[in-house]
């Protein structure tokens, strides 16, 4: 799947990695590449740019570790983070049963 | 040179702060640390283009903090506003306005009175227009290079006409020691100077978010996208002038007319504002987008 179709719904599968538990930048590249069989292949460098982005908006928060001698910002989603990927979930629901019954 | 340091090259070029840049090098390191052996050209690859992440970094960020500049300054106007009006409404309604002759020289007391009667009007056009554009692009995560540059002017007159204002205010204080109660001295002077630090830090606030270099293309709105009821007067900047500076003279001649009780008095201050507002357009209007 080409990135440009990825980039409004970008910020939404960041959230849906990080609902289950906190991740680094690669583990959510590669959470997004296995559950999606490998159809999100996007340049996995945009993820930081959300990510950074997503942190200021509050919906995500971040904290460095360390991991084999080499620190590592661990990203978590906050509260309101939660709240809005329920409300993604929702809108995308919506939209997915539209454009279904549309195609089908 | 390696993909980390072209990719921090190009966060410098594009004026990323020390801290920001090595905090995104530092995640990118170990990302490509996870990749091991072998692996790691297949990770570089994936990454993408340093300059391209670089610059979608910067774009954003640049767009987050002109809108966060213009929330800054709005509230640091309010502070501003409320220094003002507190000062205005104890010294009418608790002590009563001295004559600016009365003071410790005319030379303090006009530009002083000067400054508290045009610079709120300036700052209330530049900061609401500021914060009114930053509101309607919120949901954006990149904003156009022109977009931005009206956002930051707009901040810019907006902080400045409020800091004229402020200063208006620590002016006439200083003036009037010895003639106005210590109590409103001391309370207009606590508000002005609490007033000047908050719109100091919105200003810097403004000045390290304009370091961020923006390369996104597209055209800057203008006012007439945000008052659409205007849109009939884009490409008439004269009638636009001409129209706003009726309507504000008619108000200020009417509200000033009913509160000095004479008509001459509220003509007078009601060709006063005209005037500004006119000389203000001509001077500012491009500068914040009302006109071409």
């Amino acid at each position: 799947m080409r990135a440009e179709a990825l980039k409004g719904h970008l910020d939404g599968l960041i959230l849906a990695t990080l609902a289950n538990r906190p991740a680094h930048g690669y583990a959510i590249a590669q959470t997004l590449r296995e559950r999606s069989d490998g159809a999100f292949d996007l340049p996995e460098g945009t993820l930081y740019p959300a990510l950074h982005r997503l942190e200021r908006a509050g919906l995500i928060s971040s904290e460095w570790s360390t991991e084999a001698g080499r620190r590592r910002r661990t990203y978590s989603l906050t509260r309101s983070g939660g709240r809005a990927l329920g409300e993604r979930r929702h809108e995308w629901k919506l939209f997915a049963t539209a454009v279904e019954a549309v195609l089908a | 040179m390696s993909w980390l340091g072209e990719f921090e090259d190009e966060l410098a070029t594009r004026g990323i702060r020390p801290a920001v840049r090595e905090r995104l090098v530092t995640e990118f390191a170990d990302h490509i640390a996870c990749e091991q052996g072998a692996a790691t050209a297949v990770a570089l690859t994936r990454l993408g283009v340093a300059r391209e992440i670089a610059g979608q970094y910067a774009d954003e960020l640049a767009a987050d903090g002109a809108r966060h500049g213009a929330f800054a300054a709005f509230a640091a106007l309010g502070c501003a506003a409320a220094a003002l009006v507190v000062s205005q409404l104890t010294l009418g309604q608790f002590v009563g306005y001295p004559g600016f002759d009365h003071g410790f020289s005319a030379a303090l007391a006009l530009p002083a009175i000067l400054a508290m009667l045009v610079g709120p009007q300036v700052a209330l056009v530049g900061g609401t227009l500021a914060a009114w554009r930053a509101i309607r692009r919120r949901r954006e995560p990149v904003l156009p290079a022109a977009e931005i540059a009206l956002l930051r002017r707009r901040v810019r007159v907006g902080l400045l006409a409020g800091i004229v204002t402020t200063a208006g205010l620590l002016l006439y204080t200083v003036d009037f020691i010895g003639v106005l109660p210590a109590w409103w001295l001391a309370l207009s002077g606590a508000l002005a100077a609490g007033a000047m630090a908050a719109l100091v830090a919105a200003r810097r606030a403004l000045a390290n978010s304009s370091a961020t270099v923006v390369f996104a293309s597209g055209r800057a709105g203008d006012l007439f996208d945000d008052v659409p009821a205007l849109r009939r007067l884009r490409g008439h900047p004269l009638a636009l002038c001409v129209s706003a500076a009726v309507a504000s003279g008619v108000v200020v001649t009417l509200a000033e007319w009913h509160a000095e009780r004479s008509l001459a008095e509220g003509l007078q201050r009601g060709i006063f504002e005209a005037v500004v507002l006119s000389v203000g357009f001509a001077v500012l209007g491009r500068t914040i987008g009302a006109r071409r």
